[in-house]
């Protein structure tokens, strides 16, 4: 029950604002890919025209093989979760469920036992027959997910189906999902803003940037070895220093850094997350040394600035205010394995055209 | 598919705790609205009185003689056949003005329709003619071009009907979910099967209400069925105007009055207890 989904050259204006840019993706079958990107960076259209309900400007899109472009949404075999859960209010929680399996032909009877066994998957039994009105939101949105899969899509596409849930549900929900992924192989491509929603759901997870996408890796590669500046900025990276790389090492103001093996001379930024950077402790090595400049609790840990020779550079610490104050000294340890160097003619995403290169290092948010 | 394991199920929401009404803004409500009702009930107490007296003079304040000799003068009259027409006009009536009130009604709301405004202004301008100026120049040009009074009839009830259909069809389609209908597609449910099993039973409060008012305005009509049925279509509107005005015989006038005020309290009745059962679901 599992498809392989491919989408080539996807574009999509509207009015005079292109939105898709010629979107490039392939999502294997029984994968999960996040499609990561900002408000407005056009993920929902892309999804509305994986599932028919748009049609783009140009490019094609594949499922298993077969062209799908210009056919009718029902039957493409792919269900979409919208944000809300469009549970039908005049039909109860296990009519819901069952509505896929009626429409394509199968007896009421059989379709309601079927439609009890997805109830049983998202452990909503108890509920088959209530009413959607009177269902709390994570209750409805895993009927909404159950009523997806009763569809038996060759591809579950979901656009920010928790986004409005509370954090806790919300991590319930990804869990169920997970299950869900396990208990019917399916493939599925999730829509999302949230970065910590994506690392939680996908296997691998595409960057659109700028009607684009910008990179399609594994979280942690993405996180580690942005391929450009923009993508390491949308990911949340602070800390990008331009420089030169000369031999394996890179040369900036923050000193002589060497640089993973195979790095290209040549001008570049050298990108560290904060997360990755850590505070030397007594007695231990460092490799660049700055004044603390502010300091601001940052969820359970302190991000933490600090100014190197007129280099800002930011950090995650445990270490709090009173260990490491505005006007402390700091001896910053850069991990070798966290240093990444995009080189000059990268900057930028890709789907930008030439211009300035931003060579500025990324200072306060 | 594989066998799993479920996962813990949900917390189940209790029952939000409303707040307490006060006992005196209970009672206030009460006697409000038990003086609405009077206040619309009353006016029909003397009518149903009248309709069961087979005597009754002046001074008297109730009859003196109770019977059932108005029903069968009112039948004698044609208040079988009457009604039988009325209920055929009014029906076919809200059978046209109802899903052409709902198209318009969805055209206006969900698409970017070119002059969408004045189309919407010129849908609603049937109420803001005179009818009896608009139906004594019809009559000329029905008569010219041999078109049969009923039809005639119709189709200007329907055109006097739609100023209500579409109203009460464009607050509904304001508020529908047009994603509702995305959402069936994309399950796998072709427009059709879409149309009955999604958009209209989600707007099916909606469309008995629109269709409840074309029938009342097609059900209470006198002048249109008068000048464009040409005497040809005798309805219990016309029957009780001739019956008013010629018979003299209260009572039989009382029965027909009656026939005409009873099946629209019923079919509210009925509309209303429908829409709250299903709210109660």
């Amino acid at each position: 029950m599992s498809g392989h989904l491919e989408i080539r050259g996807v574009e999509r204006s509207f009015g005079a604002t292109p939105v898709l840019a010629g979107v490039d993706l392939s999502v294997e079958a029984g994968q999960c890919v996040a499609l990561l990107g900002p408000s407005g960076s056009g993920k929902s259209t892309l999804l509305r025209i994986v599932a028919g309900l748009d049609d783009p400007a140009a490019g094609e899109v594949f499922l298993d093989g077969r062209q799908v472009d210009g056919v009718a949404p029902e039957r493409r075999r792919t269900s979409l979760v919208f944000q809300r859960p469009r549970l039908f209010p005049h039909l109860d929680v296990l009519d819901n469920v069952a509505f896929p399996l009626i429409v394509s032909g199968v007896r009421r009877r059989e379709a309601r036992a079927s439609a009890g066994r997805f109830l049983d998957l998202v452990g909503l039994t108890g509920l088959a027959s209530r009413r959607p009105a009177t269902l709390s939101g994570g209750q409805e949105q895993r009927v909404a997910l159950a009523r997806a899969l009763a569809a038996r899509p060759l591809v579950l596409l979901l656009d920010e189906p928790f986004s409005a849930l509370d954090p806790e549900v919300r991590d319930d929900m990804h869990t169920l999902v997970r299950d869900l992924r396990a208990a019917v192989e399916t493939t599925v491509l999730v829509v999302t803003h949230d970065r910590a929603e994506a690392a939680a759901l996908a296997d691998t997870v595409a960057v659109l940037l700028d009607g684009r996408i910008t990179a399609h890796d594994t979280i942690d590669a993405l996180h580690t070895r942005p391929s450009c500046l923009a993508l390491h900025e949308f990911l949340g990276g602070r800390n990008a220093v331009m420089g030169e790389v000369v031999a394996g090492r890179h040369l900036s103001p923050l000193g002589v850094l060497d640089v993973p093996w195979g790095t290209p001379d040549g001008r570049g930024s050298l990108v560290v997350r904060q997360e990755a950077l850590r505070v030397a402790g007594p007695g231990e090595a460092w490799d660049v040394a700055g004044v603390v400049t502010s300091t601001r609790p940052h969820g359970a840990r302190h991000l933490v600035h600090v100014d190197c020779s007129g280099t800002p550079l930011a950090l995650e610490t445990h270490l709090g205010p009173s260990l490491l104050g505005v006007g402390a000294p700091a001896y910053v340890v850069v991990p070798q394995e966290a240093r990444h160097v995009i080189p000059l003619t990268r900057l930028q995403s890709p789907a930008t055209t030439s211009g300035t290169a931003v060579v500025a290092p990324r200072s306060e948010d | 598919m594989t066998a799993v394991a479920a996962p813990p199920s949900p917390r189940i929401d209790t029952a939000v705790a409303r707040p307490s009404r006060s006992r005196v803004g209970t009672v206030v409500r009460s006697a409000a609205s038990a003086a609405l009702g009077v206040w619309w009930l009353a006016p029909l107490v003397p009518m149903l009185l009248w309709a069961f007296a087979d005597r009754w003079t002046f001074p008297d304040r109730l009859p003196r003689q109770w019977g059932l000799d108005g029903w069968r003068a009112a039948f004698e009259a044609g208040a079988g056949s009457a009604m039988a027409s009325s209920l055929a006009v009014a029906v076919v009536v809200a059978v046209i003005a109802t899903p052409l009130g709902a198209m318009a009604a969805r055209a206006l709301e969900t698409h970017d329709i070119r002059h969408g405004r004045l189309v919407g202004v010129l849908l609603v301008l049937p109420v803001a003619v005179p009818p009896f100026a608009v139906v004594l120049g019809l009559t000329s040009v029905t008569l010219r071009w041999g078109i049969p009074g009923s039809v005639a009839l119709i189709t200007a009830l329907v055109a006097f009907s739609l100023p209500y259909t579409v109203s009460v069809m464009r607050a509904a389609y304001a508020a529908h979910d047009l994603t509702m209908e995305e959402q069936a597609r994309t399950l796998g449910a072709s427009p059709r099967s879409t149309l009955w099993r999604v958009h209209l039973p989600m707007v099916a409060p909606s469309l008995v209400m629109s269709a409840f008012l074309a029938f009342l305005v097609a059900w209470s009509d006198y002048l249109m069925t008068l000048v464009l049925g040409a005497g040809r279509v005798t309805t219990l509107a016309q029957l009780l105007g001739s019956s008013a005005s010629s018979s003299g015989h209260d009572s039989s006038v009382a029965v027909i009055a009656a026939l005409i005020v009873a099946p629209p309290l019923v079919l509210l009745a009925a509309i209303h207890l429908s829409i709250r059962r299903t709210a109660q679901r």
